[in-house]
Protein backbone atom coordinates (compact mmCIF):
# COMPACT_ATOMS: atom_id res chain seq x y z
CA UNK A 1 0.00 0.00 0.00
CA UNK A 2 1.26 3.40 -0.83
CA UNK A 3 1.53 6.03 1.60
CA UNK A 4 -1.06 8.48 1.44
CA UNK A 5 -0.83 12.12 3.16
CA UNK A 6 -3.17 13.46 5.17
CA UNK A 7 -6.73 14.33 3.97
CA UNK A 8 -5.22 12.80 0.38
CA UNK A 9 -7.76 10.04 1.01
CA UNK A 10 -11.06 11.66 2.43
CA UNK A 11 -12.97 8.15 2.93
CA UNK A 12 -16.15 9.79 1.96
CA UNK A 13 -15.99 11.43 5.09
CA UNK A 14 -17.11 14.93 5.91
CA UNK A 15 -16.12 16.87 8.88
CA UNK A 16 -19.61 17.09 9.84
CA UNK A 17 -19.77 13.67 10.11
CA UNK A 18 -16.96 13.20 12.49
CA UNK A 19 -18.52 15.86 14.53
CA UNK A 20 -22.10 14.22 14.87
CA UNK A 21 -20.47 11.00 15.17
CA UNK A 22 -18.67 11.90 18.10
CA UNK A 23 -21.70 13.78 19.81
CA UNK A 24 -23.66 10.54 19.35
CA UNK A 25 -21.35 8.71 20.97
CA UNK A 26 -21.23 11.36 23.77
CA UNK A 27 -24.72 11.40 24.60
CA UNK A 28 -24.43 7.19 24.15
CA UNK A 29 -21.64 7.17 26.75
CA UNK A 30 -23.72 9.52 29.56
CA UNK A 31 -26.67 6.96 28.78
CA UNK A 32 -24.67 4.00 29.79
CA UNK A 33 -23.21 5.65 33.04
CA UNK A 34 -25.65 7.54 34.66
CA UNK A 35 -27.15 4.74 36.50
CA UNK A 36 -23.90 3.91 37.83
CA UNK A 37 -23.10 7.56 38.48
CA UNK A 38 -26.76 7.60 40.59
CA UNK A 39 -25.40 4.19 42.29
CA UNK A 40 -21.93 6.30 43.44
CA UNK A 41 -24.33 9.86 44.11
CA UNK A 42 -26.52 8.02 46.51
CA UNK A 43 -24.01 6.19 48.32
CA UNK A 44 -22.34 8.75 49.60
CA UNK A 45 -24.95 11.18 50.53
CA UNK A 46 -26.38 11.02 54.30
CA UNK A 47 -29.96 9.81 54.28
CA UNK A 48 -31.58 13.60 54.92
CA UNK A 49 -30.33 14.19 50.91
CA UNK A 50 -31.22 10.42 49.91
CA UNK A 51 -34.95 11.31 50.45
CA UNK A 52 -35.05 15.00 50.02
CA UNK A 53 -36.73 15.89 46.46
CA UNK A 54 -34.99 18.48 45.47
CA UNK A 55 -32.07 15.75 44.17
CA UNK A 56 -28.46 17.54 43.85
CA UNK A 57 -25.92 16.67 40.90
CA UNK A 58 -23.16 15.90 44.02
CA UNK A 59 -23.67 15.08 47.59
CA UNK A 60 -23.49 18.62 49.52
CA UNK A 61 -21.99 16.87 52.67
CA UNK A 62 -20.29 13.63 51.07
CA UNK A 63 -20.68 10.58 53.78
CA UNK A 64 -19.38 6.93 54.53
CA UNK A 65 -22.01 6.52 56.75
CA UNK A 66 -23.22 4.34 54.10
CA UNK A 67 -20.55 1.94 53.76
CA UNK A 68 -20.45 1.35 57.77
CA UNK A 69 -24.05 1.01 58.27
CA UNK A 70 -23.93 -1.59 55.18
CA UNK A 71 -20.40 -3.62 56.34
CA UNK A 72 -22.56 -3.43 59.61
CA UNK A 73 -25.35 -5.40 58.72
CA UNK A 74 -25.56 -8.78 60.93
CA UNK A 75 -25.02 -11.24 57.62
CA UNK A 76 -23.21 -8.56 55.26
CA UNK A 77 -19.58 -10.05 55.80
CA UNK A 78 -20.75 -13.43 56.15
CA UNK A 79 -22.77 -13.41 52.66
CA UNK A 80 -19.37 -11.77 51.53
CA UNK A 81 -17.56 -14.34 52.84
CA UNK A 82 -19.71 -17.15 51.48
CA UNK A 83 -19.41 -15.89 48.26
CA UNK A 84 -16.32 -15.51 48.06
CA UNK A 85 -15.63 -19.29 49.33
CA UNK A 86 -18.49 -20.31 46.53
CA UNK A 87 -16.94 -18.80 43.74
CA UNK A 88 -13.43 -19.67 44.35
CA UNK A 89 -14.79 -23.57 44.16
CA UNK A 90 -16.69 -23.18 41.43
CA UNK A 91 -14.42 -21.38 39.27
CA UNK A 92 -11.14 -23.55 40.84
CA UNK A 93 -13.06 -26.84 39.55
CA UNK A 94 -14.34 -25.01 36.45
CA UNK A 95 -10.64 -24.50 34.98
CA UNK A 96 -9.26 -27.98 36.01
CA UNK A 97 -12.32 -29.94 34.16
CA UNK A 98 -12.77 -27.36 31.71
CA UNK A 99 -8.93 -27.77 30.33
CA UNK A 100 -8.59 -31.31 30.64
CA UNK A 101 -11.94 -31.27 28.72
CA UNK A 102 -10.88 -28.98 26.22
CA UNK A 103 -7.67 -31.12 26.06
CA UNK A 104 -9.80 -34.54 25.16
CA UNK A 105 -11.82 -32.12 22.25
CA UNK A 106 -9.41 -30.26 21.04
CA UNK A 107 -6.45 -32.45 20.85
CA UNK A 108 -8.38 -36.44 19.91
CA UNK A 109 -10.69 -37.58 17.60
CA UNK A 110 -12.76 -40.14 18.63
CA UNK A 111 -16.39 -41.88 18.75
CA UNK A 112 -18.44 -39.49 20.11
CA UNK A 113 -16.22 -36.49 19.95
CA UNK A 114 -19.51 -34.40 17.63
CA UNK A 115 -21.84 -35.28 20.59
CA UNK A 116 -20.02 -34.26 23.57
CA UNK A 117 -19.64 -30.64 21.45
CA UNK A 118 -23.18 -30.83 20.69
CA UNK A 119 -24.36 -31.58 24.44
CA UNK A 120 -21.83 -28.75 25.77
CA UNK A 121 -23.56 -26.09 23.03
CA UNK A 122 -26.62 -27.05 23.80
CA UNK A 123 -26.74 -27.00 27.80
CA UNK A 124 -26.01 -23.57 27.19
CA UNK A 125 -28.46 -23.11 25.89
CA UNK A 126 -31.84 -24.10 28.06
CA UNK A 127 -33.23 -21.65 30.69
CA UNK A 128 -31.76 -23.47 34.23
CA UNK A 129 -34.45 -22.51 35.53
CA UNK A 130 -36.49 -25.55 34.06
CA UNK A 131 -34.16 -27.83 36.24
CA UNK A 132 -34.51 -25.80 39.40
CA UNK A 133 -36.52 -28.59 41.04
CA UNK A 134 -34.98 -32.03 40.23
CA UNK A 135 -31.52 -29.95 41.18
CA UNK A 136 -32.78 -29.28 44.33
CA UNK A 137 -34.28 -32.74 44.78
CA UNK A 138 -30.46 -34.02 43.71
CA UNK A 139 -28.93 -32.09 46.08
CA UNK A 140 -31.33 -32.92 48.96
CA UNK A 141 -30.96 -36.32 48.80
CA UNK A 142 -27.15 -35.88 48.47
CA UNK A 143 -27.70 -33.67 51.92
CA UNK A 144 -26.00 -30.50 49.92
CA UNK A 145 -29.21 -28.26 49.87
CA UNK A 146 -27.91 -25.21 52.16
CA UNK A 147 -24.32 -25.69 51.86
CA UNK A 148 -21.65 -24.06 50.45
CA UNK A 149 -20.49 -26.92 47.81
CA UNK A 150 -24.05 -27.41 47.06
CA UNK A 151 -24.22 -24.34 45.33
CA UNK A 152 -21.03 -24.40 44.01
CA UNK A 153 -21.50 -27.44 42.38
CA UNK A 154 -24.27 -26.08 40.76
CA UNK A 155 -22.55 -23.20 39.20
CA UNK A 156 -19.76 -25.89 38.03
CA UNK A 157 -22.28 -27.04 36.03
CA UNK A 158 -23.36 -23.70 34.54
CA UNK A 159 -19.91 -22.24 33.83
CA UNK A 160 -18.47 -25.33 32.31
CA UNK A 161 -19.39 -24.72 28.92
CA UNK A 162 -18.46 -21.69 28.35
CA UNK A 163 -14.89 -22.49 29.88
CA UNK A 164 -14.57 -25.47 27.89
CA UNK A 165 -15.82 -23.78 24.94
CA UNK A 166 -13.37 -20.93 25.00
CA UNK A 167 -10.59 -23.24 26.11
CA UNK A 168 -11.18 -25.14 23.19
CA UNK A 169 -10.23 -22.45 20.65
CA UNK A 170 -7.12 -21.53 21.96
CA UNK A 171 -6.28 -24.85 22.29
CA UNK A 172 -6.66 -25.98 18.92
CA UNK A 173 -4.72 -22.44 18.25
CA UNK A 174 -1.65 -23.80 19.35
CA UNK A 175 -0.17 -26.00 15.96
CA UNK A 176 -0.18 -29.51 16.66
CA UNK A 177 3.66 -29.30 15.45
CA UNK A 178 4.65 -28.28 18.54
CA UNK A 179 3.40 -31.26 20.29
CA UNK A 180 5.23 -33.31 17.79
CA UNK A 181 8.54 -31.82 18.20
CA UNK A 182 8.49 -32.48 21.97
CA UNK A 183 7.31 -36.08 21.97
CA UNK A 184 9.87 -36.39 19.26
CA UNK A 185 12.32 -34.79 21.92
CA UNK A 186 11.35 -37.39 24.35
CA UNK A 187 8.14 -35.93 25.93
CA UNK A 188 5.40 -38.13 27.18
CA UNK A 189 1.96 -36.84 26.12
CA UNK A 190 1.36 -36.23 29.73
CA UNK A 191 4.46 -33.40 30.09
CA UNK A 192 3.23 -32.22 26.35
CA UNK A 193 0.21 -31.47 27.73
CA UNK A 194 1.58 -29.96 31.65
CA UNK A 195 4.97 -27.97 30.23
CA UNK A 196 3.84 -27.13 26.59
CA UNK A 197 -0.25 -26.48 26.23
CA UNK A 198 -0.80 -25.51 29.84
CA UNK A 199 1.55 -22.41 29.73
CA UNK A 200 0.18 -21.42 26.14
CA UNK A 201 -3.53 -21.11 27.10
CA UNK A 202 -2.65 -19.00 29.71
CA UNK A 203 -4.43 -15.64 28.70
CA UNK A 204 -7.64 -18.29 27.90
CA UNK A 205 -7.36 -19.68 31.46
CA UNK A 206 -7.50 -15.62 33.08
CA UNK A 207 -10.24 -14.94 30.49
CA UNK A 208 -12.39 -17.85 31.72
CA UNK A 209 -11.84 -17.27 35.47
CA UNK A 210 -12.72 -13.70 35.13
CA UNK A 211 -15.60 -14.53 33.34
CA UNK A 212 -16.60 -17.48 35.34
CA UNK A 213 -16.41 -15.34 38.69
CA UNK A 214 -18.28 -12.67 37.29
CA UNK A 215 -21.06 -15.36 36.67
CA UNK A 216 -20.62 -17.12 39.90
CA UNK A 217 -20.01 -14.22 41.87
CA UNK A 218 -23.47 -12.40 40.82
CA UNK A 219 -25.49 -15.14 40.78
CA UNK A 220 -28.65 -15.26 42.63
CA UNK A 221 -30.88 -16.94 41.83
CA UNK A 222 -29.62 -20.62 42.60
CA UNK A 223 -28.68 -19.69 45.61
CA UNK A 224 -31.93 -17.84 47.08
CA UNK A 225 -33.91 -21.33 46.35
CA UNK A 226 -31.12 -24.13 47.82
CA UNK A 227 -29.94 -22.17 50.45
CA UNK A 228 -31.51 -20.64 53.99
CA UNK A 229 -30.45 -16.73 54.92
CA UNK A 230 -27.21 -17.76 56.25
CA UNK A 231 -25.87 -19.12 53.25
CA UNK A 232 -27.02 -16.62 50.83
CA UNK A 233 -24.18 -14.39 48.76
CA UNK A 234 -23.85 -11.13 48.80
CA UNK A 235 -25.99 -10.30 45.53
CA UNK A 236 -29.28 -12.51 47.11
CA UNK A 237 -28.60 -10.08 50.37
CA UNK A 238 -28.61 -7.20 48.82
CA UNK A 239 -32.01 -8.05 47.40
CA UNK A 240 -33.24 -9.11 50.91
CA UNK A 241 -32.80 -6.27 51.63
CA UNK A 242 -34.30 -4.34 49.19
CA UNK A 243 -37.90 -6.04 50.17
CA UNK A 244 -37.00 -5.76 53.69
CA UNK A 245 -36.57 -2.53 53.87
CA UNK A 246 -37.58 -0.74 50.82
CA UNK A 247 -36.40 2.81 50.79
CA UNK A 248 -32.83 2.64 52.86
CA UNK A 249 -30.82 3.37 49.23
CA UNK A 250 -28.20 4.76 50.43
CA UNK A 251 -26.60 1.53 52.54
CA UNK A 252 -28.07 -0.16 49.68
CA UNK A 253 -26.37 1.36 47.17
CA UNK A 254 -23.26 1.16 49.49
CA UNK A 255 -23.92 -2.67 49.76
CA UNK A 256 -24.10 -2.30 45.55
CA UNK A 257 -20.58 -0.63 45.70
CA UNK A 258 -19.19 -3.66 48.15
CA UNK A 259 -20.81 -6.19 45.28
CA UNK A 260 -19.48 -5.08 42.27
CA UNK A 261 -16.06 -4.36 43.47
CA UNK A 262 -13.96 -7.35 43.03
CA UNK A 263 -15.94 -7.80 39.38
CA UNK A 264 -14.25 -4.20 38.55
CA UNK A 265 -10.98 -4.63 39.69
CA UNK A 266 -10.74 -8.29 37.62
CA UNK A 267 -12.73 -6.37 34.57
CA UNK A 268 -10.08 -3.32 34.65
CA UNK A 269 -7.19 -6.24 34.98
CA UNK A 270 -8.32 -7.95 31.81
CA UNK A 271 -9.83 -5.27 29.78
CA UNK A 272 -7.34 -4.63 27.15
CA UNK A 273 -8.31 -8.55 26.28
CA UNK A 274 -11.32 -9.08 27.44
CA UNK A 275 -13.05 -8.91 23.46
CA UNK A 276 -10.32 -11.77 22.51
CA UNK A 277 -11.10 -13.86 25.15
CA UNK A 278 -14.54 -13.61 25.15
CA UNK A 279 -15.04 -14.24 21.80
CA UNK A 280 -11.64 -17.03 21.57
CA UNK A 281 -14.15 -19.88 20.79
CA UNK A 282 -17.27 -18.70 19.55
CA UNK A 283 -14.86 -17.41 16.68
CA UNK A 284 -12.24 -19.96 16.27
CA UNK A 285 -15.64 -22.74 16.10
CA UNK B 1 0.73 -40.90 17.62
CA UNK B 2 -2.14 -43.37 18.41
CA UNK B 3 -1.01 -45.03 21.12
CA UNK B 4 -1.74 -44.55 24.88
CA UNK B 5 -4.74 -41.94 23.75
CA UNK B 6 -7.83 -43.70 25.25
CA UNK B 7 -6.53 -42.94 29.04
CA UNK B 8 -6.43 -39.48 28.20
CA UNK B 9 -9.62 -39.39 26.77
CA UNK B 10 -11.58 -41.50 29.38
CA UNK B 11 -9.53 -39.60 31.68
CA UNK B 12 -10.04 -35.93 30.42
CA UNK B 13 -13.79 -36.29 29.97
CA UNK B 14 -15.31 -38.21 32.77
CA UNK B 15 -15.63 -35.72 35.47
CA UNK B 16 -17.56 -33.29 32.70
CA UNK B 17 -19.46 -36.16 31.47
CA UNK B 18 -20.78 -37.40 34.43
CA UNK B 19 -21.79 -34.22 35.70
CA UNK B 20 -23.49 -33.58 32.59
CA UNK B 21 -25.39 -36.86 33.06
CA UNK B 22 -26.79 -35.96 36.48
CA UNK B 23 -27.24 -32.68 36.52
CA UNK B 24 -28.30 -32.39 33.29
CA UNK B 25 -29.66 -34.99 31.35
CA UNK B 26 -30.80 -37.07 34.50
CA UNK B 27 -32.52 -33.79 35.49
CA UNK B 28 -34.06 -33.13 32.50
CA UNK B 29 -35.46 -36.62 32.54
CA UNK B 30 -36.69 -35.78 35.66
CA UNK B 31 -38.77 -32.98 35.19
CA UNK B 32 -40.30 -34.88 31.81
CA UNK B 33 -41.19 -37.35 34.42
CA UNK B 34 -42.73 -34.91 36.94
CA UNK B 35 -44.67 -33.18 34.37
CA UNK B 36 -46.48 -36.46 34.22
CA UNK B 37 -47.73 -35.83 37.53
CA UNK B 38 -49.59 -33.60 40.06
CA UNK B 39 -46.80 -33.77 43.00
CA UNK B 40 -47.11 -30.83 45.19
CA UNK B 41 -43.24 -30.87 45.93
CA UNK B 42 -44.11 -32.94 49.19
CA UNK B 43 -45.39 -35.93 49.68
CA UNK B 44 -46.89 -38.77 47.25
CA UNK B 45 -46.52 -38.49 43.61
CA UNK B 46 -49.14 -39.37 41.29
CA UNK B 47 -49.29 -40.13 37.62
CA UNK B 48 -51.88 -37.69 35.69
CA UNK B 49 -51.64 -38.52 32.52
CA UNK B 50 -51.45 -35.12 29.74
CA UNK B 51 -53.39 -33.31 32.45
CA UNK B 52 -50.73 -30.63 33.56
CA UNK B 53 -50.40 -29.83 29.42
CA UNK B 54 -54.55 -29.51 28.73
CA UNK B 55 -54.30 -27.14 31.67
CA UNK B 56 -51.61 -25.60 30.30
CA UNK B 57 -52.93 -25.09 26.70
CA UNK B 58 -56.27 -23.94 28.47
CA UNK B 59 -54.12 -21.10 30.74
CA UNK B 60 -54.75 -17.83 29.24
CA UNK B 61 -51.48 -16.70 31.54
CA UNK B 62 -49.24 -19.10 29.82
CA UNK B 63 -50.20 -18.14 26.56
CA UNK B 64 -49.66 -14.45 27.49
CA UNK B 65 -45.89 -15.06 28.82
CA UNK B 66 -45.20 -17.22 25.29
CA UNK B 67 -46.48 -14.18 23.74
CA UNK B 68 -43.99 -11.94 25.97
CA UNK B 69 -40.99 -14.49 25.64
CA UNK B 70 -41.65 -13.92 21.91
CA UNK B 71 -41.68 -10.50 21.92
CA UNK B 72 -38.66 -9.99 23.70
CA UNK B 73 -37.09 -12.87 21.46
CA UNK B 74 -38.06 -11.07 18.48
CA UNK B 75 -37.39 -6.99 19.89
CA UNK B 76 -34.09 -7.91 22.22
CA UNK B 77 -31.63 -9.23 19.40
CA UNK B 78 -32.51 -6.82 16.75
CA UNK B 79 -32.70 -3.55 18.89
CA UNK B 80 -29.52 -4.27 20.83
CA UNK B 81 -27.84 -5.66 17.47
CA UNK B 82 -28.81 -2.35 15.67
CA UNK B 83 -27.51 -0.38 18.59
CA UNK B 84 -23.97 -2.11 18.78
CA UNK B 85 -23.56 -2.38 15.33
CA UNK B 86 -23.86 1.36 15.05
CA UNK B 87 -21.83 2.17 17.65
CA UNK B 88 -18.61 -0.76 17.50
CA UNK B 89 -18.76 0.74 13.99
CA UNK B 90 -18.72 4.75 15.12
CA UNK B 91 -15.76 3.43 17.64
CA UNK B 92 -13.97 1.95 14.87
CA UNK B 93 -14.17 4.38 12.30
CA UNK B 94 -16.44 6.85 13.08
CA UNK B 95 -13.46 9.47 13.53
CA UNK B 96 -12.92 10.46 9.74
CA UNK B 97 -9.64 9.41 7.64
CA UNK B 98 -6.29 10.54 8.84
CA UNK B 99 -3.30 9.74 6.44
CA UNK B 100 -5.17 7.15 4.78
CA UNK B 101 -6.14 5.38 8.01
CA UNK B 102 -9.76 5.27 9.64
CA UNK B 103 -9.76 5.77 13.32
CA UNK B 104 -12.52 5.80 15.63
CA UNK B 105 -13.50 8.67 17.89
CA UNK B 106 -12.28 10.83 20.04
CA UNK B 107 -11.87 8.29 23.33
CA UNK B 108 -12.52 5.07 21.93
CA UNK B 109 -10.54 3.25 24.17
CA UNK B 110 -12.39 5.27 27.20
CA UNK B 111 -15.92 4.14 25.68
CA UNK B 112 -14.96 0.33 25.18
CA UNK B 113 -14.39 0.41 29.38
CA UNK B 114 -17.36 2.12 30.26
CA UNK B 115 -20.18 0.34 27.65
CA UNK B 116 -18.78 -2.46 29.52
CA UNK B 117 -19.79 -1.71 32.92
CA UNK B 118 -23.29 -2.42 32.49
CA UNK B 119 -21.96 -6.01 31.99
CA UNK B 120 -20.47 -6.19 34.89
CA UNK B 121 -23.02 -5.00 37.10
CA UNK B 122 -24.98 -7.95 39.00
CA UNK B 123 -28.68 -8.01 37.38
CA UNK B 124 -29.69 -7.45 41.27
CA UNK B 125 -28.29 -4.16 41.13
CA UNK B 126 -29.26 -3.12 38.03
CA UNK B 127 -32.72 -4.14 38.62
CA UNK B 128 -32.81 -1.83 41.89
CA UNK B 129 -31.14 0.93 40.23
CA UNK B 130 -34.23 0.64 37.31
CA UNK B 131 -36.82 0.09 40.00
CA UNK B 132 -35.64 3.65 40.79
CA UNK B 133 -35.76 5.07 37.58
CA UNK B 134 -38.90 3.99 36.78
CA UNK B 135 -40.39 4.94 40.05
CA UNK B 136 -43.99 5.94 39.86
CA UNK B 137 -43.66 9.87 41.99
CA UNK B 138 -41.20 12.51 41.26
CA UNK B 139 -38.91 10.61 43.55
CA UNK B 140 -38.18 8.68 39.96
CA UNK B 141 -35.43 10.04 37.75
CA UNK B 142 -37.92 9.96 35.02
CA UNK B 143 -40.49 11.36 36.72
CA UNK B 144 -38.60 13.55 38.14
CA UNK B 145 -36.95 15.19 35.23
CA UNK B 146 -41.12 16.09 33.48
CA UNK B 147 -42.35 19.43 35.00
CA UNK B 148 -44.61 18.83 37.82
CA UNK B 149 -48.29 19.51 36.13
CA UNK B 150 -47.66 16.72 34.27
CA UNK B 151 -49.42 13.70 35.59
CA UNK B 152 -46.33 10.81 36.61
CA UNK B 153 -45.83 8.05 33.89
CA UNK B 154 -46.52 4.84 35.52
CA UNK B 155 -44.12 2.88 33.62
CA UNK B 156 -43.03 -0.77 35.15
CA UNK B 157 -47.56 -0.27 36.72
CA UNK B 158 -49.40 0.67 33.55
CA UNK B 159 -50.01 -2.43 31.64
CA UNK B 160 -49.32 -1.40 28.56
CA UNK B 161 -45.72 -0.36 28.63
CA UNK B 162 -44.49 -2.60 31.67
CA UNK B 163 -42.90 -4.94 29.45
CA UNK B 164 -41.38 -2.35 27.12
CA UNK B 165 -39.35 -1.12 30.19
CA UNK B 166 -38.09 -4.57 31.24
CA UNK B 167 -36.87 -4.73 27.52
CA UNK B 168 -35.09 -1.81 27.77
CA UNK B 169 -33.60 -2.61 30.88
CA UNK B 170 -32.17 -5.84 29.03
CA UNK B 171 -31.15 -3.93 25.92
CA UNK B 172 -29.16 -1.26 28.40
CA UNK B 173 -27.70 -4.02 29.69
CA UNK B 174 -26.83 -6.08 27.15
CA UNK B 175 -25.60 -3.25 24.42
CA UNK B 176 -22.54 -2.63 26.05
CA UNK B 177 -21.02 -6.51 25.85
CA UNK B 178 -22.07 -6.29 21.96
CA UNK B 179 -20.42 -3.13 21.06
CA UNK B 180 -17.08 -4.48 22.76
CA UNK B 181 -17.61 -7.92 21.12
CA UNK B 182 -18.30 -6.17 17.67
CA UNK B 183 -15.70 -3.44 17.68
CA UNK B 184 -13.07 -6.36 18.16
CA UNK B 185 -14.61 -8.10 15.11
CA UNK B 186 -14.23 -4.67 12.89
CA UNK B 187 -10.96 -4.45 14.21
CA UNK B 188 -9.62 -7.56 12.70
CA UNK B 189 -10.77 -6.50 9.37
CA UNK B 190 -8.07 -5.29 7.20
CA UNK B 191 -7.95 -1.30 6.88
CA UNK B 192 -6.37 -1.87 3.15
CA UNK B 193 -10.32 -3.50 2.41
CA UNK B 194 -11.69 -0.30 3.28
CA UNK B 195 -9.55 1.92 1.75
CA UNK B 196 -9.98 -0.12 -1.78
CA UNK B 197 -13.85 0.62 -1.33
CA UNK B 198 -13.15 4.45 -0.16
CA UNK B 199 -11.40 4.49 -3.36
CA UNK B 200 -14.20 3.04 -5.50
CA UNK B 201 -16.42 5.78 -3.56
CA UNK B 202 -18.44 4.12 -1.18
CA UNK B 203 -19.24 6.37 1.11
CA UNK B 204 -19.55 5.60 5.39
CA UNK B 205 -22.91 3.60 4.34
CA UNK B 206 -21.85 1.70 1.97
CA UNK B 207 -18.87 0.76 3.73
CA UNK B 208 -21.10 -0.39 6.62
CA UNK B 209 -23.93 -2.67 4.90
CA UNK B 210 -21.50 -3.44 2.08
CA UNK B 211 -18.24 -4.12 4.10
CA UNK B 212 -18.26 -3.98 7.76
CA UNK B 213 -21.84 -6.16 7.93
CA UNK B 214 -20.78 -9.58 6.03
CA UNK B 215 -17.60 -9.89 7.42
CA UNK B 216 -18.92 -9.63 11.00
CA UNK B 217 -21.69 -12.53 10.13
CA UNK B 218 -19.98 -14.85 12.34
CA UNK B 219 -19.81 -13.24 15.03
CA UNK B 220 -23.34 -11.41 14.60
CA UNK B 221 -24.84 -15.19 14.29
CA UNK B 222 -23.47 -15.64 18.02
CA UNK B 223 -24.94 -12.47 19.66
CA UNK B 224 -28.54 -13.47 17.87
CA UNK B 225 -28.08 -16.84 19.47
CA UNK B 226 -26.65 -15.17 23.03
CA UNK B 227 -29.29 -12.57 23.40
CA UNK B 228 -32.01 -15.11 21.94
CA UNK B 229 -31.19 -16.94 25.39
CA UNK B 230 -31.24 -13.88 27.37
CA UNK B 231 -35.19 -13.37 25.64
CA UNK B 232 -35.71 -16.91 27.13
CA UNK B 233 -34.64 -16.25 30.77
CA UNK B 234 -35.60 -12.69 31.39
CA UNK B 235 -36.24 -14.18 34.99
CA UNK B 236 -34.05 -12.02 36.98
CA UNK B 237 -35.40 -8.66 35.91
CA UNK B 238 -39.28 -9.58 36.05
CA UNK B 239 -38.96 -11.20 39.37
CA UNK B 240 -37.36 -8.00 41.17
CA UNK B 241 -38.29 -4.79 38.54
CA UNK B 242 -42.47 -5.90 38.21
CA UNK B 243 -45.17 -5.07 40.08
CA UNK B 244 -46.32 -8.00 41.61
CA UNK B 245 -43.86 -10.18 40.08
CA UNK B 246 -44.93 -10.72 36.62
CA UNK B 247 -47.76 -8.34 36.76
CA UNK B 248 -49.53 -5.59 36.66
CA UNK B 249 -52.01 -8.15 35.82
CA UNK B 250 -49.82 -10.66 34.49
CA UNK B 251 -48.64 -8.26 31.73
CA UNK B 252 -44.61 -9.11 32.08
CA UNK B 253 -44.98 -12.67 33.15
CA UNK B 254 -43.09 -14.37 31.28
CA UNK B 255 -42.26 -18.78 31.35
CA UNK B 256 -39.45 -18.55 33.69
CA UNK B 257 -41.31 -16.85 36.41
CA UNK B 258 -44.61 -19.04 35.65
CA UNK B 259 -42.21 -22.06 36.30
CA UNK B 260 -40.14 -20.61 39.18
CA UNK B 261 -43.62 -19.37 41.07
CA UNK B 262 -45.69 -22.82 40.61
CA UNK B 263 -42.69 -24.74 41.48
CA UNK B 264 -41.94 -22.74 44.72
CA UNK B 265 -44.69 -20.78 45.74
CA UNK B 266 -48.00 -22.47 44.81
CA UNK B 267 -46.58 -25.91 45.07
CA UNK B 268 -47.63 -27.13 41.73
CA UNK B 269 -44.39 -28.85 40.90
CA UNK B 270 -45.92 -31.31 38.64
CA UNK B 271 -47.35 -27.85 36.17
CA UNK B 272 -44.51 -26.24 36.60
CA UNK B 273 -42.07 -29.13 34.93
CA UNK B 274 -44.99 -29.22 32.42
CA UNK B 275 -44.19 -25.73 31.94
CA UNK B 276 -40.28 -26.44 31.75
CA UNK B 277 -40.78 -28.77 29.33
CA UNK B 278 -42.77 -26.43 26.79
CA UNK B 279 -39.68 -24.32 26.97
CA UNK B 280 -36.82 -26.52 26.56
CA UNK B 281 -39.21 -27.22 23.18
CA UNK B 282 -39.82 -23.95 22.36
CA UNK B 283 -35.62 -23.11 23.45
CA UNK B 284 -34.66 -26.05 20.98
CA UNK B 285 -37.19 -24.85 18.12
CA UNK B 286 -35.76 -21.41 18.32
CA UNK B 287 -32.11 -22.77 18.41
CA UNK B 288 -32.57 -25.37 15.43
CA UNK B 289 -34.20 -22.41 13.45
CA UNK B 290 -31.78 -20.08 14.03
CA UNK B 291 -28.49 -22.73 12.59
CA UNK B 292 -31.09 -22.80 9.56
CA UNK B 293 -31.83 -19.56 9.06
CA UNK B 294 -28.30 -17.94 9.51
CA UNK B 295 -26.18 -21.01 7.75
CA UNK B 296 -28.57 -20.66 4.84
CA UNK B 297 -27.90 -16.81 4.31
CA UNK B 298 -24.05 -17.66 5.06
CA UNK B 299 -23.98 -19.48 1.69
Amino acid sequence: MARHDEGVITVGRSRAGTVAANTAGIIFGLFMLFPVYWVLNTAFKPEAEVKSFSPTFLPQSPTLDNFRSALGEELFIPAMINGLIITAMAVAAALVVGFLAALAIARFQFYGRKAIILIVLAVQLVPFLALLIPLFLMLQRAQLTDSLPGVALVYLVLLLPYTVWTLRGFISGIPRELDEAAMIDGCTRAQVFWKIILPLTGPGLVATSVYGFIQAWNEFIIINTLNSPENQNLMAWLLYNQTERGTAWGPLMAGAIITSIPVVIFFLLIQRNIATGLTAGAVKG
Amino acid sequence: MRHGRTPFIIGFLAVPVALYATFVVAAYIQTFQLAFTNWSGLGTIKYVGFDNFERLWNDDLFWRSVGHNLYLLILLPIITIAIALVFAFLLNAGGGSHGGKTRGIFGSKFYRVIFFFPQLMALAIVAVIFGRVFSTDESGMLNGLFPESWSPWLFLADERWALTCILAVMVWQAVGFYVVLFSAGMGSIEQEVYEAAALDGANRITLFFKITIPLLWNTLQVAWVYLGIAAFDAFALVNIMSVDRGGPDGATSVLAMMIYRNAFEYSQAGYASALGVALFFLTLTFAALTLRVTRREAH
